[in-house]
């Protein structure tokens, strides 16, 4: 579904990420895989990735705390002067309190990896993708806490419905140059993220759902493989909910 | 090509303009030279030297002459030599 399309990955470490990353691999696209830091497992996840799919997984470490890298890594995407046809924000952070204990530290490293290092980032690749009037694709991760709100989770979901609002307009500005924007807004999907959660917590979750389990990473990797793909080429602008039906 | 020479391309494929009117040209002098026209302008310039923007200098960006100080003081593009 996406030979010959070079996409750009972020928080391909693990999780998610990871996962999405593998589902393109297999779907035939050239990926740059970028993660916070470098390891051998993950070098070696890549290397066989790419021989196994004949494509060309290309890792990019930087730290989304630092804007600084953050644009030495666009910059080092451009060096590879390929065409870039998409761009899937999922690195995040999560720092939970219940709300009169958030910081204003909390507030502000969360919404620095969360919103402001991707808002940035997207900027370059955008301009990529204009300079080659390419038909791209962006998607960003936000989350059901941003729609509905989470307990604990108050710079999270904030920093998840500010990417939604940054994703409407960016629709709104870059549909002219057929380059389509949207988020999804995951669940509760089975990650080193939820991992941490405790056994109640993740019942009660469960129990709110139509589909009364976690999600898989390899299911959302699906809706990325979607909206990265031609099948979605008339969505824009759209927040789309993979939560098993939660409510 | 010289340095100037694409640097004056850059601006002569954004906005159709002739080259005699170059030094004098700022930002929304012309009809051409709006937002989405500084775009297509950043873009060409940054395809012709092969450097990527930082958005701050994009911004400051605000005329012809501005432009050749900002590629020289921050990608060591001279736009005279």
């Amino acid at each position: 579904m996406l030979t010959g399309k070079n996409i750009v990955v972020t928080g391909c470490l693990q999780g998610i990420g990871k996962a999405t990353l593998k589902t393109f691999a297999e779907n035939g696209a050239n990926v740059f895989a970028c993660a916070y830091a470098a390891n051998d497992e993950f070098e070696n996840f890549c290397k066989d990735l790419a021989d196994k799919n004949a494509v060309k997984i290309t890792p990019i470490y930087f730290d989304m705390s630092d804007n600084a890298a953050v644009v030495a890594a666009a910059k080092k995407i451009q060096s590879a002067k390929e065409e870039i046809h998409g761009l899937v924000n999922i690195a995040g952070i999560n720092n939970d309190a219940l709300f009169p204990m958030v910081t204003y530290k909390d507030l502000f490293d969360t919404f620095q990896v969360n919103f402001f290092a991707q808002i940035i980032f997207s900027q370059y690749i955008v301009r990529l993708m204009q300079r080659k009037k390419t038909v791209g694709s962006i998607v960003f991760t936000s989350s059901i806490s941003a729609l509905d709100g989470n307990r604990g989770q108050t710079a999270y979901g904030a920093s998840k419905a500010a990417l939604i609002g940054a994703m409407k307009t960016m629709a709104l500005e870059l549909g002219e140059f057929n380059i389509r924007v949207n988020a999804i807004a995951p669940g509760v999907i089975k990650s080193p993220m939820t991992d941490k959660l405790p056994e109640n917590i993740l019942a009660s979750k469960i129990k709110t759902m139509d589909i009364p389990r976690l999600g898989e990473v390899a299911e959302v990797a699906k809706l990325y493989l979607f909206l990265m793909s031609d099948l979605s080429s008339h969505f824009t602008g759209q927040v789309i909910r993979i939560d098993g039906g939660m409510g | 090509m010289t340095n100037l020479e694409k640097y004056d391309k850059a601006f002569i494929d954004a906005f159709n303009v002739a080259a005699e009117d170059l030094p004098n040209l700022k930002y929304q002098d012309i009809a051409a030279w709006d937002s989405v026209g500084h775009m297509s302008l950043m873009a060409n310039i940054e395809d012709s030297f092969d450097i990527m923007m930082e958005v701050e200098d994009i911004m400051d960006f605000s005329s012809y002459a501005h432009g050749k100080e900002i590629l020289k003081a921050n990608y060591e593009v001279d736009i005279e030599a």
